[in-house]
């Protein structure tokens, strides 16, 4: 199997200057959209079908009293197990052998199936016209600049971090980065934690939290919703399994009528039941 | 298929009426909006039918026939009960009574099926097995409309329900085939329901078949004086021949 | 910076004061965040909770306009607990100076003010001198008349008590800052204070950053790797056009300009007069005749005082609140602005625009039509039929048209290449300037009025047509040898008779031969086994990173630790070495004559803990600012005595009663200044999109304003609506026992570009520092209420 990369965000050392938004804006080429005023320094609510990445600002006074400004650069996680890509009903989304999810935006059909099953609500639809004027659908969210990887480079975020919050490198390389991190600061940061979420099979970004998942708006045990699990993996292949079976219970019930009408005599023409 | 055959080889000159027009033209749409759901279902459900795309222009299509042909299969339950309040009441009450010779259809039913000879167990409007599809059709509609809205409208619910939705629609896809599939075969290839085919387009159907398939409903007809008697010899050349 | 960025890596301890490097320096954090991780310590003292707040270890909050009294509690922490360097103090510093007894300090005021000319009679804090004039030391520090024992008395006021009455700091917040930054007293460690706006915006600006300096002092932090006081520059540029004589009271090289006073009137007297008898300013005449053989060519000759007749003399204050004063008074005809944008970024904006419509012309450079170039239009709120200013814009290149060098905070100047064309008709400053230049001379070609002389005297020799040869200016700024023609190695080798010319003294050595423009430099190996990264780039003075190196070393010349050693005396070969170009004459031993003397550019050869030089007193003392909440606590001089107050309408004041709350103006990281830069950018604009102010939840309650609201803030100049962002990071002030509110705004916005808001600047006063005229945006009164 191909070596898996994971995009690493230590949120203890970014101090939120953004630059991953406008750099990810920059080189996907993605335009503004200004939003009403959030009452915050956070500029989007979430990040949308053209804002791939997002910075979340949580003022939280931590357990010793004091107040912590926690910054989040918050985007697509890469689920190992991606739920996305579980529930794609054309197949438009799928691994690259690095382990990126992403979207094939010729096949998507804007059915939104990806954006009501992810576990980290990241990847949206953004509505186009076509010349007609008629409106169509396509799922976006960050591709982990998956062209610049295929030229040898690394994320555009991770490119222009200045602080070293984010970094770009081979899986389990960063997760013993990410647990030694910890450790070092369990002291500032006690219920500090690294965020490789299992109930997805784990992630490829992954994070360095300073406080609890939930306080970043995380969810604490995410996983692929149980819905998606047991449509795709069983009423899927047993509605399958079972249409078969029912065509071909029918089927025979059909041969073996005409046969037995046969021996009877050919009675189907007289309307009536097999009675006596 | 059977239909020119049947009115000519059968003593059908004495029809009765079974079914209103609303149940009618509300049951056709339905079907036929059922059929086309379906058709452009496929294709969503499994990349084996993915050739059925081009046929409805595309995945855009195939979606957007599947939301009008969604419309198509709710709005008949509305035309029953509005143009025929009384046959839609007559329905259900129908479907939640259940006598001990309900449960008898089923025995001598299966036989039936497979062409065997089978003893007939008396049934009123509907009988058992048609009763079981009713219930079956109506579990499978509603989980099929509810789920299908918050597909359609997914801002407008929880997510945690339009996650299940998908669930759930996809159950009532499987759920659905096997039933109607059964309805189908039963209603239109079985050789001893086609009178009941002709009926549903229709309206009616031929007396004899009605007396002996629900002969407890067309005695009660009877009674009323709404039907025949069919015992009576004027009425019955065959069997008084 | 007295270091530079990356040297911020070493630091044990930085302490962050008056700046949000976070946000306005992020590079700053990618070194602050090494030094954490071997185990360095971030403090943030602001006012607000900010992005830098968010990365330190330690916060402590402080009301707007109180450094002094903060900083001045750590002095007196630092001399109570015996935490200071010792002899650092005793040998690098003036503290064991004896004072004359002329300087008193009594209730706010020291010795010698006038009241008439809000001045002081500077002569009365002079030092006590032997008869060959050396000042008197006492390097025991025992001396009632020492500097340090009057510091010490001085500071002694500034308990812990008081301060934290005084700036609202929560005393133990307070201690603890006192005891991590004081940690770095120890000789192996240092502790860095970085600094900006929030220092130097204040009546009491420039005494800020000298009380910085006088606590860096006393922990022997000055002149080692993770050391020194930091002021982290603003524009890309700022440090290079203050090198340039941006500031209005300088020729280029931090050479004061000539005034009309009798002491100026001939090259000679004015040398005479400005030059010290020590210290490396003592070669001043040698920068200064280079400098007019720089400008004035062949027109400068020893017969016609190198032109110096020629040089502008003016005794007018030229900051630019005067400037506008007197637009304002109609006493300007005209204005060029070049790059700046006054309507959003001047104090008062409000009068700064109406005072736009005194001038007859205003010739606006900019790469947009910004606030300021079209003050005049409608949009602007100004009704253009009664605006007689004609109004130009020339379109200027951005940076990434032209090419040309930029200094950073770190004194490193950093040759650009041009990256694309510039659009339409838009021309790089410098084409600007040379155009303008040589159509002038043209002009003035014939005229022999006093006023064509300096115009006609100038030496404009920088290639023809409408490019200039930037190659050409580099090597004049470097210097050369007037006759050969070759460029000199450094400003050791500049003459004061007319040989040399060098068009900034501080930056010769740059050049220093043909086809070496060390500005290009970009050579990233460390060659030196520090972080200096000597062949980066070019550094100025002589290429060293580290100023006052010297004091790294102890007077024996062995550095104080070897983890913090830069450089040191090497007796065998007899000469400094190290991993810095030693900010010393390289060959003086510790034992000769000044060879325990680090601060060479002083007189003295030591640090001041005591400047009899500034306007308003030789030690920082606590002033409110000029709009105050609260009667000052340390003394019964409410203001500092020597700013200078403009009154009437150009600068109404506001009291307590109306506008009983603190405020402040501020950058983000994602806007840029004025907003010309970032408010015509779109991705910027959506970052923050909406002007607001930060306030504090209980201020929000006690108002009836909930998140998101629309509010109205109103000072004594004016007000603005804004968006309520109701927030944790900033909590009410406690002082003198009573609660006062502080609030806090960006001053990015005005009615252009994509991201669109009131000007904060409608608010601020004019009003500046006592010595620097930079003005108060930092603390002034206002009130808020729900739009
Ligand atoms: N992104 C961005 N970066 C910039 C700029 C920009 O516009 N945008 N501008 C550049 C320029 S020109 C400059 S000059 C620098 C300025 O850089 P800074 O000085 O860092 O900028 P400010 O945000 O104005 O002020 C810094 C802090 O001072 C605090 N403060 C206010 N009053 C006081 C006080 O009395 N005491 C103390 N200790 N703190 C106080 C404010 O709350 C604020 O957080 O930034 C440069 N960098
Ligand atoms: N309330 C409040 N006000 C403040 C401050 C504060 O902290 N609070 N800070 C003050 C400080 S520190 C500063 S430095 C000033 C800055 O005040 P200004 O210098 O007025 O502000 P800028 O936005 O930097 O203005 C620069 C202008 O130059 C233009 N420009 C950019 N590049 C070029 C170029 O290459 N050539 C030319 N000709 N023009 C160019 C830009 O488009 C912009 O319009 O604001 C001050 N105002
Ligand atoms: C016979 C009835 C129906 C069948 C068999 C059926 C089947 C399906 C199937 C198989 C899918 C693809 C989902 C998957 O892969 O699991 C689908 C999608 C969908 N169905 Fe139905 N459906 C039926 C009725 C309805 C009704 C009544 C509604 C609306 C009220 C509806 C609304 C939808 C919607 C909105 C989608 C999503 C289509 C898209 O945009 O991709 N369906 N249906
Ligand atoms: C979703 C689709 C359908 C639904 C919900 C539905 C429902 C019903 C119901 C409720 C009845 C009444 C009695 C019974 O339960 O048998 C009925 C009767 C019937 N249906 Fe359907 N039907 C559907 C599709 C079809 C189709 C596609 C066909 C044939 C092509 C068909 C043929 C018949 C016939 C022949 C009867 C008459 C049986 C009798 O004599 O009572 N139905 N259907
Ligand atoms: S985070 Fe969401 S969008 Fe990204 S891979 Fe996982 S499920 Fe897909
Ligand atoms: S929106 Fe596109 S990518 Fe998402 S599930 Fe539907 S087809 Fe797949
Ligand atoms: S990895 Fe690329 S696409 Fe994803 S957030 Fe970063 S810059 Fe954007
Ligand atoms: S670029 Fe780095 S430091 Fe800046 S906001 Fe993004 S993650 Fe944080
Ligand atoms: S704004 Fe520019 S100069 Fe400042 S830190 Fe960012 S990249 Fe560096
Ligand atoms: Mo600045």
């Amino acid at each position: 199997m191909a070596t898996k990369y994971v995009k690493y965000v230590d949120v203890t050392k970014c101090d939120g200057c953004r630059a991953c938004m406008v750099a990810c804006k920059n080189w996907n080429d993605l335009p503004a959209e200004p939003q009403d005023f959030l009452g915050s320094m956070q500029s989007h609510a979430n990040v949308t079908a053209d804002t791939w990445n997002v910075l979340t600002f949580v003022e939280h006074e931590n357990s010793k009293g004091n107040l912590d400004y926690l910054f989040r650069h918050s985007s697509c996680f890469h689920c190992t197990d991606a739920a996305c890509e579980k529930v794609c009903p054309e197949n438009a989304i799928s691994y690259t052998d690095k382990g990126m999810v992403v979207v094939d935006q010729e096949v998507c059909v804007g059915c939104g199936y990806c954006e009501q099953n992810c576990p980290f609500d990241v990847i949206h639809l953004k509505t186009y016209k076509d010349e007609n004027g008629k409106e169509y659908r396509k799922a976006h969210k960050c591709t982990m600049c998956t062209d610049r990887l295929d030229e040898g480079l690394q994320p555009a975020c991770v490119t222009t971090c200045h602080t070293g919050a984010m970094e770009f490198g081979e899986k389990d390389e960063i997760i013993s980065k990410a647990e030694k991190r910890v450790k070092e600061i369990k002291e500032r940061y006690p219920n500090a934690q690294v965020y490789n979420p299992q109930g997805v099979g784990g992630t490829h970004t992954i994070y360095v939290l300073a406080e609890k998942p939930s306080v970043y708006g995380l969810p604490e045990n995410p996983k692929v919703p149980t819905s998606a699990v047991l449509w795709k993996d069983y009423a899927q292949p047993i509605g399958k399994a079972m249409v078969g079976g029912v065509a071909m219970a029918l089927a025979g019930a059909f041969v073996a009528n005409k046969f037995f009408d046969k021996k009877n005599g050919g009675q189907e023409e007289d309307g009536g039941g097999n009675h006596e | 298929m059977g239909v020119a055959t049947m009115s000519k080889t059968h003593n059908s000159q004495l029809q009765v009426k079974r079914f209103s027009k609303a149940f009618v033209w509300a049951h056709a749409i339905n079907g036929i909006a059922f059929i086309g759901l379906y058709i452009t279902a496929l294709p969503m459900y499994t990349e084996f039918f993915d050739w059925l795309y081009p046929l409805m222009g595309g995945p855009e299509g195939a979606r957007l026939a599947h939301r009008v042909l969604a419309v198509a299969f709710i709005l008949p339950t509305f035309i029953f009960l509005i143009f025929d309040p009384k046959g839609f009441m007559n329905w259900m009450k129908e479907l939640v009574t259940w006598k001990k010779r309900d449960l008898q259809f089923f025995s001598e039913f299966v036989k039936e099926l497979f062409g065997f000879k089978s003893k007939h167990v008396k049934q009123t409007f509907f009988n058992a097995g048609e009763k079981i599809n009713s219930l079956l059709q109506i579990v499978c509609a509603i989980l099929l409309i509810a789920s299908g809205f918050t597909m359609w409208f997914p801002d407008a619910f929880p997510t945690a329900l339009v996650q299940w939705g998908y669930f759930l629609h996809n159950v009532g896809f499987g759920l659905g085939f096997a039933v109607v599939l059964g309805h189908i075969y039963l209603s239109v290839i079985h050789k001893n329901s086609r009178p009941g085919f002709t009926g549903v387009i229709t309206g009616k159907v031929p007396a004899e078949w009605a007396k002996d398939h629900y002969t407890e409903w067309y005695e009660e007809e009877v009674k009323k004086g709404n039907f025949p008697d069919l015992d009576d010899p004027k009425n019955n050349k065959k069997k008084g021949a | 910076m007295t270091n530079h960025w990356n040297d911020l890596q070493h630091t044990d301890v930085a302490m962050i004061i008056g700046a949000n490097p976070a946000e306005n320096h992020p590079i700053s954090f990618r070194w602050l965040l090494k030094a954490r991780e071997r185990g360095g310590k971030i403090i943030s003292v602001d006012p607000r909770f900010t992005r830098s707040s968010a990365q330190a270890d330690l916060y402590s909050p402080l009301r707007s306009g109180t450094d002094i009294a903060f900083i001045g509690g750590m002095i007196n922490y630092t001399l109570q607990n015996n935490l200071f360097h010792k002899e650092y103090v005793a040998k690098y510093t003036n503290a064991s100076f004896i004072v004359k007894k002329s300087f008193k300090f009594d209730d706010g005021l020291f010795s010698g003010f006038d009241e008439a000319t809000s001045s002081y009679d500077k002569t009365q804090w002079a030092f006590e001198t032997d008869k060959d004039g050396k000042p008197l030391r006492d390097e025991k520090l025992e001396n009632p008349r020492s500097v340090f024992q009057l510091m010490k008395k001085h500071y002694s006021r500034y308990d812990a008590e008081t301060v934290s009455t005084v700036t609202g700091s929560p005393k133990e917040d307070f201690l603890k800052v006192c005891e991590l930054f004081c940690s770095t007293g120890k000789a192996g460690k240092a502790g860095t204070i970085m600094y900006a706006m929030g220092t130097t915006q204040h009546t009491v600006g420039t005494q800020n950053v000298r009380s910085y300096a006088m606590l860096q002092l006393l922990l022997g932090n000055i002149g080692l790797p993770g050391g020194g006081v930091n002021a982290l520059r603003g524009e890309s540029n700022v440090q290079g056009s203050t090198d340039f004589a941006l500031l209005w009271g300088d020729l280029p090289g931090y050479i004061g300009a000539p005034k009309a006073i009798p002491e100026h009137a001939t090259l000679e007297a004015f040398l005479e007069k400005e030059t010290p008898k020590a210290g490396y300013w003592s070669n001043k005449p040698k920068f200064v005749v280079s400098l007019l053989k720089a400008w004035y060519g062949p027109n400068a000759t020893k017969d016609n005082e190198f032109a110096y007749q020629m040089l502008p003399k003016g005794n007018k204050n030229y900051s630019h609140i005067s400037l506008f004063n007197a637009m304002y008074k109609g006493e300007l005809e005209g204005t060029f602005l070049f790059g700046q944008n006054p309507v959003v970024g001047g104090p008062n904006a409000g009068k700064e625009k109406e005072s736009l419509s005194n001038l007859k012309w205003m010739v606006a450079v900019d790469l947009w039509e910004t606030e300021t170039s079209s003050f005049w239009q409608k949009e602007a709120g100004s009704d253009p039929s009664t605006i007689a200013t004609e109004v130009f814009l020339l379109p200027a290149s951005s940076s990434f048209e032209k090419e040309g060098s930029v200094t950073n905070s770190s004194r490193w100047m950093q040759y650009r290449w041009k990256a694309i064309d510039s659009r339409g008709e838009a021309k790089a400053d410098l084409e600007i300037i040379h155009i303008l230049a040589t159509k002038i001379k043209e002009l003035y070609k014939n005229e022999s009025t006093p006023a064509a002389q300096p115009i006609k005297a100038l030496h404009w020799e920088y290639g023809h047509g409408d490019h200039p040869d930037i190659d050409i200016v580099c090597k004049e700024i470097n210097g050369y040898d007037y006759k050969t023609g070759k460029q000199v190695p450094g400003f050791g080798a500049l003459m004061d008779d007319g040989s040399t010319c060098s068009g900034n003294w501080i930056y010769s050595g740059f050049y220093p031969e043909e086809g070496n423009n060390r500005s290009k430099s970009r050579d990233s190996k460390n060659t030196d086994g520090g972080t200096n990264f000597l062949n980066w780039s070019y550094a100025w003075p002589a290429n060293r990173r580290i100023l006052y190196n010297r004091a790294s070393a102890d007077p024996s010349g062995k550095p104080w630790s070897e983890e913090r050693a830069v450089i040191n005396w090497d007796a065998s070969q007899k000469k400094w070495v190290g991993n810095d170009i030693p900010d010393f004459v390289p060959t003086k031993a510790p034992t000769d004559e000044g060879g325990t003397n680090p601060f060479i550019m002083l007189g003295d050869g030591v640090a001041g803990m005591f400047v009899p030089t500034l306007n308003d007193g030789p030690f920082p003392e606590h002033y409110e600012p000029f709009e105050s909440p609260v009667p000052n606590v340390f003394s019964s001089v409410e203001m500092n005595p020597t700013v200078k107050v403009w009154d009437g309408d150009f600068n109404k004041k506001g009291n307590y009663k109306d506008f009983p709350i603190v405020a402040t103006t501020y950058r983000v990281s994602e806007h840029w200044q004025s907003g010309s830069m970032t408010r015509n950018q779109e991705w910027l604009s959506e970052l923050v999109a909406h002007m607001y102010v930060e306030i504090s939840e209980e201020l929000a309650k006690e108002k009836g304003i909930k998140n998101k609201d629309k509010i109205v803030v109103s000072s004594a100049r004016g007000d603005v609506t804004a968006y309520a962002m109701v927030t944790k990071r900033f909590k009410p002030y406690k002082l003198n026992g009573g609660t006062i509110h502080h609030i806090g705004m960006p001053w990015h916005f005005g009615y252009k570009g994509y991201a669109t808001g009131d000007t904060a600047n409608r608010l601020t006063p004019h009003i500046g520092d006592a010595n620097t005229m930079i003005p108060e945006y930092k603390a002034f009164l206002c009130n808020v209420r729900r739009a």
